[in-house]
Parts: C-alpha cells; sequence; structure tokens
C-alpha cells in the first residue's frame, strides 16, 4: 500500500502542525530543514506542504489523505473532508474590526441597517455573518494586509482574523464584534477515511492536542 | 485577444466535449453496465431531462439545478439528480402493477458546478430504483449488483470498496439517550464534522457522551465481527437502535451469501445527506479517487412526497468517475485499412465479415501519415493490401510487420 500523504499548512500553524504530528511519532524533522522541497518522503510516509488554505482541495481531492488545518479555513472553504479532531493549538479569534476613531459611526451604521463595505480574506465568512445579523454589507475580497482597506477609504471595516490583536493595534483598529474562535483541526480525505481507517485513526488519536506540552 | 469570441465558443462552465476514445469508453462502460442491470432482472426506463421544479424538494438540490422557465410560466428544472423522477414515475405510472419495483437508468443529471472546483455541471450516471419493499435482502442486493458491476467494469474486488451504514441506528439511539442533543449532533455528523459531534456530547452525562462520540467512529472490515458487538453494546435495551442493527446484521448475511462481504467496510458514522436515507446507506471508493465512485440507500420517506408510501432503496454510480479508476485498456482490434482501390474494399467487407473492425483509408497518404492516421484514431495495426493477401503492420513496432492471406487476420488481430 502507499505511504499516508499528509499536507501540513505553512505559515502560522506550521510549527503546532509539527508538534502534533511528532507527537505521533511521525518523523517530521525533515520539514524543519529550510529547502525548498514540496513533497518529503520518509519512512513510510509523505508529507507535503501548501498554502494552509489549499490543504482542504488537497485532502478533499484524495491527493492528500490527512492533513492540518485552521478551523477559519474550514469555515470559508466548507469542503466536503472529514474534520476528526480539534488539535486546541494555533487558537485565534475571526473578528469584525475599524479605525478607532470612526468605530462608533461603522458600529452605528450596521445597526441601522446600512450598507458598510467589509474587506476580508474570508468572503464567504463575511457574508454569512452579515446575513446571520440581518445587515447588509458590501464584501471586497483581498488576500494579504486587510488591515491596510479602512487607512486608505477601501472599506469601512475588515472582516480578519487575529491571535493576539497586534496588528490590530498597531494599526489603530478596533473591534467591533468577536465572531467565531478558530482552533488548528485534523481533517481527512473520505475515502482515505474509510480505506485506510485503522491507520489514520491510530495517527489521529495518537496526536496529543497542544502537542502534549500542555495537555 | 478577444476574451468574448472565445468564450463564445467554448463549452459552458462544468461541461466538456468527450472525445474518442473516451466517448467510445464510456458508451462501452454504458453497455456492461446495463448488461449487469439486465442480468439481476432491472427494468430501464427513461425520463425527461426537465421536470417541475416542484419535483425536487431538498433546498440544496433545487439550488444546484438549472432553471428556466416554459411557455406558461412554470419553473423547471434540468434533474439534478435521478432518484425522484424515478419516484415520481413509479407513483404516477405504475400504480396497477405489482411491487417491488426494480428499474434501471443511464441517464445524465445536471448542476450547476462551481468554478475551479473540479465539479462537472452535467454528470453521467447510472443506477437502480428498488421501489416497493423494506426487506434487508434488498438493500443487500442492490450493494451485490453494485460490487458485480464493479467489476464487470473491470476493477478489481479489491480495488473498491463499500463504505455501509445504518442511519437509522444511531438516530435510534441518539433520540432516545440524548434527545435534546439528537438534531444538532445530526446536523454535525452529516456535515463529517466529529469535532463538533464531540462538542456537543460534551454536554450530556459521562456514558452517554462516550456513546455519542464513539458509536460514530465505529469503522472497518465487516467481516470484523467485534464492531458490531460494540455497537450492540451501547444500543441494549434501545428498540430503535437495536432493530436497525439486527436490520444491518440481515442485510451482511445476505451480503456474504453473495459473496461481496470482503469488499464491504461497516461505517456506523455514515449517514449520507440528512433527513434524506432512512436505513442502510452506502458509499463506494476506489483507490485513487477522493471523491465517492457510487452511493445509494434506502429512502423510505421519498414516495410519500408523491402520494405513494412505498418503501424503496437504490444507488448512482458515476460513470466519469469509474472510468476515471478503471485500469487502462488493453490493445483493441480495430485495424486500419489502406488504400488498395476496388480491391481495397472488397477486402475490407471481406475482414469485416471475419469479424475485424475495419477503418479503411481509401486514399493512401504514405505509410508515414496513414501510421500518424492510426494513432489518432485508435487503431493498433494497418493493413496495407498486396498481392494475396495483406501486410499488417502494428502502428507501434512497423518492423514486425508480416504478410498474410486475409483469412488469418482474424485469427491474427482478435487472437
Amino acid at each position: 500500500m502507499s505511504p499516508l500523504r499528509v499536507a501540513v499548512p505553512k505559515g502560522a500553524i506550521f510549527e503546532d502542525a509539527l508538534e502534533a504530528l511528532g507527537g505521533a511519532g511521525m518523523p517530521v524533522e525533515v520539514l524543519r530543514g529550510d529547502d525548498r522541497r514540496l513533497i518529503y518522503r520518509v519512512e513510510g510516509v509523505e508529507f507535503i506542504t501548501s498554502r494552509p488554505s489549499d490543504v482542504p482541495v488537497f485532502v478533499e481531492y484524495g491527493s492528500a489523505d490527512v492533513g492540518i488545518v485552521g478551523k477559519d479555513v474550514l469555515e470559508e472553504q466548507g469542503p466536503n473532508v472529514m474534520e476528526l479532531r480539534d488539535l486546541g493549538t494555533g487558537a485565534c479569534r475571526m473578528v469584525l474590526a475599524a479605525p478607532a476613531e470612526r468605530a462608533g459611526e461603522v458600529r452605528e451604521a450596521i445597526e441601522h441597517a446600512e450598507v458598510v463595505r467589509v474587506a476580508t480574506k474570508f468572503p464567504n465568512t463575511a457574508r454569512r455573518y452579515f446575513e446571520g445579523l440581518g445587515r447588509q454589507a458590501e464584501v471586497i475580497e483581498l488576500h494579504g494586509s486587510i488591515e491596510l482597506a479602512p487607512l486608505v477609504g477601501l472599506s469601512e471595516c475588515i472582516l480578519d482574523l487575529t491571535a493576539t490583536g497586534t496588528t490590530l493595534r498597531e494599526n489603530d483598529l478596533e473591534v467591533l464584534d468577536d465572531i467565531s474562535g478558530s482552533t488548528a483541526r485534523v481533517i481527512a480525505n473520505r475515502g482515505s477515511y474509510r480505506l485506510r481507517n485503522r491507520e489514520i485513526s491510530t495517527l489521529v488519536g495518537a496526536m496529543h492536542p497542544d502537542g502534549g506540552t500542555r495537555g | 485577444m478577444n476574451y468574448g469570441a472565445t468564450r463564445k465558443f467554448s463549452t459552458t462552465p462544468g461541461t466538456r466535449d468527450i472525445l474518442p476514445p473516451e466517448a467510445t469508453r464510456l458508451r462501452e462502460l454504458q453497455s456492461v453496465v446495463r448488461e449487469r442491470f439486465g442480468m439481476f432482472g432491472f427494468q430501464e426506463v427513461i425520463t425527461p431531462a426537465l421536470e417541475y421544479s416542484e419535483v425536487i424538494e431538498e433546498p440544496n438540490l433545487r439550488d444546484a439545478a438549472f432553471k428556466l422557465f416554459d411557455r406558461e410560466n412554470q419553473m423547471l428544472i434540468l434533474r439534478p439528480e435521478m432518484t425522484t423522477p424515478i419516484a415520481r414515475l413509479v407513483a404516477q405510472r405504475l400504480g396497477n402493477s405489482p411491487p417491488p419495483h426494480k428499474l434501471s437508468y443511464v441517464l445524465s443529471a445536471y448542476r450547476r458546478a462551481s468554478v475551479g472546483r473540479g465539479q462537472s455541471a452535467e454528470l453521467y450516471q447510472a443506477g437502480v430504483e428498488v421501489v416497493g419493499s423494506a426487506s434487508p435482502a434488498e438493500d443487500a442486493a442492490t450493494i451485490a449488483l453494485l460490487a458485480d458491476v464493479l467489476e464487470a467494469a473491470g476493477l478489481e474486488a479489491g480495488a473498491f470498496a463499500v463504505a455501509l451504514g445504518q442511519t437509522a441506528f444511531y438516530e435510534g439511539y441518539l433520540r432516545h439517550a440524548a434527545p435534546d442533543a439528537a438534531h444538532e449532533v445530526l446536523e454535525a455528523l452529516a456535515a463529517k464534522d466529529l469535532v463538533r459531534v464531540d462538542e456537543v456530547s460534551s454536554g450530556l452525562p459521562a456514558g452517554v457522551a462516550a456513546a455519542v462520540r464513539e458509536l460514530p467512529r465505529l469503522v472497518g472490515p465487516a467481516t470484523d465481527g467485534s464492531l458490531l458487538e460494540r455497537a450492540a453494546a451501547y444500543a441494549s435495551g434501545i428498540g430503535e437502535a437495536e432493530a436497525a442493527l439486527e436490520n444491518l446484521r440481515e442485510i451482511l448475511r445476505h451480503l456474504e451469501a453473495h459473496g461481496t462481504l470482503e469488499n464491504v467496510i461497516l461505517d456506523l458514522g455514515l449517514i449520507g445527506r440528512r433527513n434524506y436515507y432512512t436505513g442502510a446507506v452506502f458509499e463506494v471508493y476506489a483507490g485513487g479517487m477522493g471523491f465517492t465512485v457510487a452511493n445509494g440507500g434506502r429512502y423510505d420517506n421519498l414516495l410519500r412526497r408523491f402520494g405513494e408510501s412505498l418503501p424503496a432503496t437504490g444507488f448512482a454510480i458515476s460513470l466519469e468517475r469509474l472510468l476515471h479508476v478503471l485500469p487502462e485498456r488493453e490493445e483493441g482490434s480495430l485495424l486500419l485499412l489502406v488504400g488498395g482501390g476496388v480491391e481495397g474494399t472488397r477486402l475490407a467487407g471481406k475482414l469485416r465479415l471475419s469479424g475485424v473492425p475495419v477503418l479503411h483509408l481509401a486514399e493512401d497518404p504514405g505509410r508515414e501519415a496513414a501510421a500518424a492516421y492510426a494513432r489518432a484514431t485508435g487503431a493498433f495495426r494497418m493493413a496495407f493490401p498486396v498481392p494475396d493477401g495483406v501486410e499488417l503492420v502494428p502502428v507501434d513496432a512497423p518492423e514486425t510487420g508480416e504478410t498474410l492471406p486475409p483469412e488469418a487476420v482474424a485469427g491474427k488481430v482478435l487472437g
């Protein structure tokens, strides 16, 4: 049988993912070298690294059997995959924020059901949030530096992910609403989950939440 | 570049032209599937591609359907799946024939596809519906037929697995043990979110919470009896869950009699679409394909929508996905006969009479061009008329050519 293929996200939860996989006895050290390989084959397992938002795509199509990804990405994309475990790491919040000096104005505009412009990397989440409130928003999708949008008048507010709030504070943005929390999740392809259930269940069961350091 | 013009002549998003040899393979697959359906006594039906939009009830399917309006301004949809149209057909047309109705179809369904997610807007499907029997033997028989079809199509027995669940089991357990949390747990499970199942279970008494967490995680080979024993321990004393489990056992006994138990993986967390399946539910997975190749199950409530109360079970195969996981086809027998004038024409007829498929290229374009043409048309051999016979030349190994009398060609080509 081919080796299990595991999709590991680069970026913020990369280290958390390695710790969880390492805790389950996977040879993750190869991933720490800073070469530019995309696929790592070691001891009966294959790792691939990708942008966090691409992890569910690889897993949904079965190009990876298992993956680690933030709940924020899963909520945004709604991929058809098995969500098996909450690792508890990489905790961050999805918030609605606006420049501090105009925060009151924006809050009032939303309350009065005026159309506000919101910049975000999470357009589906933003649409659902405003629909849930019964309020209207023009959602502007960006791919980086969301904080810039309200500073230059592209939008009145932003919907973004924050771990510590540092970036928000640095840009003088005030949180208007705390929408949801997100942590790292283990996902599996639907077919792999059934065809290789024993392997995958053992792996997922052995991954310690918090990499074993806090739990 | 003129993008406007380019778009106008491309196929619409999610659809595509199917070219040879793929179209041939699809047609061949369809005829294998039809033949196997026939061997099990299923009768084929054809329903219209257009239906009134009211026929489909499920919001997700209605959203996904292409819509149009007829002259009376009634909203029509292109059927987004086949089971509901067949349920409608049974309720409207077959009132006078004795159940169970064993119907099959080989037709396309249509759904609006999201661009960039590799989804098709036109789904080539084949499937069966057994309407009018609640017997677990019928559930087993449809699963066995499905396995039979897949093997007849060329998938080896070990190359695919049928994941089998029983929706009434977990639902029955929840309704009894955790009635207030049941809805939320089932929504989470339908979304395949076991993390959320765990979250909801944390508010329940410890024993119940453990069962709520473990039951949907019971996955393993159907030949392994311990799985059902563990499930039975939790279900003990809960009539609805015990009945569902017994139903599942009966299905497994029949599957064993069919000789297909080795292909089955039990998955007690598999419940399929929410509020649709009422008993057995199954999905087929094949190595190398992350999506289901086929799926189906028991849907005893659907016919009520059309004024009948008939229990039913069935499955649909995605033919394109099945084609994708089938092993590459071996050498075909098409022969490209090149030139030869009137004698060539006579020869072509003679060869076809002996059973050899012949593509006759009337004008001889020269050997190299003929070989290129043979490759483009899927012919594995070329034949050049020579006195007293033909020179038979394999396209990919021209040096192994040989001269044969016409009557020896069939033996050579058809093997």
